[in-house]
């Protein structure tokens, strides 16, 4: 090539861009697929899927190095669009094994939803989540936060002729619209008084000072933030959440409360770190007001489950996930009173990485339980251990984890990480706050788990003559764990139990820079 | 600052040259106001049921007011909003794309855009998209 080529056309690195692109391509090829293969066929669509994640979990292992960068504008190489460091390989690490997990827990529950569209639409979204974390300008980020979104309303609506699905689409789609447009009208303002739309020129513009634009920057900023918090349903633009994951797909709420939310807290992090950095004297104190608010609210609201009601146990998760923000939200607050904001950012990840591992191992249980179509019920959980020993045991460490209690070791320790953080910026009265919230978070997970050891409600109908997974079959009533989810279920359970023995493996995010 | 012939209006100025605007706006209501009004007092109203009928050219009105059409050719103007947008792009492409300096990659770049759209029209297709039911 000449120079005047290399000039004209800009070149691209694409190991750097490999991840969320083979994402993308494989979904493309699951919907062609889809066109082609017969009925019977439609299950080899769950196995490329898969396969096309484990593929691109291997494409970050050249990017571990976390010194890659494309899209940058010519004659200014710091400036650029994409960036594959170390705080992007991690959360596409946990986004794309949070989608394959996801894609576990479908392989069974596709069968009444239009197969090609459903894994077409979950490899879209995962790729939009792989894309956010490495997004360092506006346009980008918008256009990523929206390729998550705008396939999963399609996702949670999938199921035809339920009108609580039709229900749960709707509520979500417009508030995240809501949030989309907010959001949109901040990063106008934030383009109009910076002239610039990488993260990084916007901080040092921001920091210059804006003259008489700073109204302007200021209400900029603050819009955008407000759209990211309907996003990642900080309370009060939370009420969306509670209905949308009943109505869904059981995978496809998991997928929701944990990919989705993850990546929309990436783009959080990016903002409020990065971008509006100079405003952290505006943003760290609300963040930390929201914080306190989401984490109470979500708390109290999963007090008042009933364990009888219909979808009951997946409410309780989606309030319990909405508890589980406040705590993410804290680091980010601590970040914005502190010179270094690393390490916060850090405590953040990990912290989203044992809630990824935890939560969707809770999930997969409930799928579990859940199959055959029964409502998800608290109270269909009861007696557990009986009939599924091994499942109980998962789903009472996962429980436990969420708590934050001993035999979770990776819970607690990352509770502590998030604790040491908020006191470390001098946000004592944020650690008391959460402090009484995991109190009165213990109340309900450990009701769940003691419902799992409790006695059947009544006359029995299998005996539990083995404790082993094996003694059970025997009985009418239960059948094999489906291959795919049992994998999930072991996946989950396998990495918790290590992270558990050795939780410095993600605790260092805490103690190193990652950006 | 060079000395340029447009006369500078002040912003003040400017929107003044609105409020000619608004004066034709308000004539216009009043004149239709007054015109209707004074038809309404001068003519003889002597209604009959054959007068207060629908009038479609002319002749008595058949069936009722709320009729189906059936839009089948809505999908087809979707697909053509695709390809309209489509073309947006290739004009712009098609007058750099033989360019010194651009060449392979980026006929490659637009195929693969291509390609994407294909992918739709294919999908659409094979749903039966196409079909004239």
């Amino acid at each position: 090539m000449t120079a005047l080529a290399a000039g004209a056309v800009q070149s691209v690195d694409w190991i750097a861009i490999a991840p969320p692109v083979i994402v993308a391509v494989t979904g493309l090829a699951v919907l062609i697929a889809d066109l082609f293969v017969t009925p019977a066929r439609k299950p080899l669509l769950g196995v490329i899927s898969a396969a096309g994640l484990v593929l691109a979990g291997l494409a970050l292992l050249p990017l571990l190095r976390g010194d890659r960068a494309t899209f940058c504008v010519a004659g200014a190489p710091t400036q650029c669009s994409y960036v594959a460091d170390h705080f992007t390989v991690v959360v596409q690490l946990l986004v794309i094994g949070g989608a394959l997990l996801t894609v576990l827990l479908s392989m069974r529950d596709t069968r009444g939803l239009p197969a090609g569209e459903f894994w077409f639409l979950l490899l879209a979204s995962a790729s939009g989540a792989a894309l956010l974390p490495a997004s360092r300008d506006l346009a980008t980020l918008i256009v990523a936060l929206e390729v998550v979104s705008l396939p999963a309303f399609a996702l949670v609506g999938l199921r035809r002729g339920d009108r609580l699905a039709g229900e749960a689409a709707l509520k979500f789609f417009l508030s995240s619209v809501t949030a989309t447009a907010v959001s949109l009208l901040g990063v106008s303002f934030v383009y109009a008084a910076t002239g610039t739309l990488h993260l990084a020129a916007v901080a040092t513009a921001l920091a210059h000072g804006t003259g008489q634009l700073t109204v302007l920057a200021r209400t900029g900023a603050m819009l955008t933030l407000v759209g990211f918090a309907f996003k990642l349903a900080v309370a009060p633009f939370h009420f969306w959440v509670p209905d949308t994951y009943a109505g869904a797909p059981v995978p496809v709420a998991a997928y929701l409360s944990v990919v989705s939310k993850t990546a929309g807290f990436a783009g959080l992090i990016l903002l409020t770190v990065v971008a509006f950095r100079p405003y952290a004297h505006l943003w760290a104190p609300a963040l930390a007001v929201l914080a306190a608010l989401t984490m109470t609210t979500g708390n109290v609201a999963a007090l008042r489950q009933r364990p009888g009601h219909p979808r009951s146990a997946v409410r309780l998760l989606a309030w319990s996930s909405i508890a589980q923000a406040g705590y993410l939200l804290v680091p980010i607050a601590a970040a914005g009173y502190r010179a270094d904001p690393a390490r916060d950012v850090g405590t953040t990840l990990s912290y989203a990485l044992m809630y990824a591992v935890v939560n969707l191992g809770a999930f997969a249980v409930v799928v579990l339980v859940t199959g055959g179509g029964r409502s998800a019920r608290l109270a269909d959980h009861r007696a557990l251990f009986a009939t599924r020993p091994l499942a109980a045991l998962a789903l009472a460490f996962f429980l436990l984890c969420l708590a934050g209690l001993p035999p979770g070791i990776i819970g607690l320790f990352a509770k502590v990480a998030v604790f040491t953080s908020a006191v470390q910026a001098g946000l004592g009265w944020l650690a008391a706050v959460m402090a009484v919230n995991v109190v009165i978070a213990l109340y309900y997970y450990l009701r769940w788990t003691g419902l799992l050891f409790a006695r059947p409600e009544s006359a029995p109908m299998i005996t539990p003559t083995d404790d082993s997974g094996a003694g059970t079959l025997t009985a009418p009533s239960v059948a094999r764990i489906p291959f795919p989810l049992a994998t999930a279920i072991g996946l989950a359970a396998l990495t918790g139990v290590a992270l558990s023995g050795a939780p410095q493996l993600i605790l260092r995010f805490a103690t190193s820079t990652l950006f | 600052m060079p000395e340029s012939t447009v006369p500078t209006i002040s912003a003040a100025g400017y929107f003044h040259t609105y409020s000619l605007v608004g004066l034709v706006a308000v004539v216009g209501v009043l004149f239709v106001t007054v015109a209707f009004t004074t038809g309404h007092l001068l003519r003889p109203m002597v209604p009959t049921r054959e007068k207060m009928l629908t009038y479609e050219c002319g002749v008595d009105p058949v069936g009722d007011g709320w009729a189906h059409t059936q839009i089948r050719y809505y999908v087809y103007s979707f697909l053509y909003v695709i390809f309209a947008v489509d073309a947006i792009y290739l004009f712009p492409w098609a007058t750099v794309f033989a360019a010194p300096g651009f060449g392979g990659s980026t006929l490659v770049e637009m195929f693969v855009f291509l390609g994407f759209l294909a992918v739709g029209l294919l999908y659409a297709w094979k749903k039966g998209v196409l079909e004239w039911a």
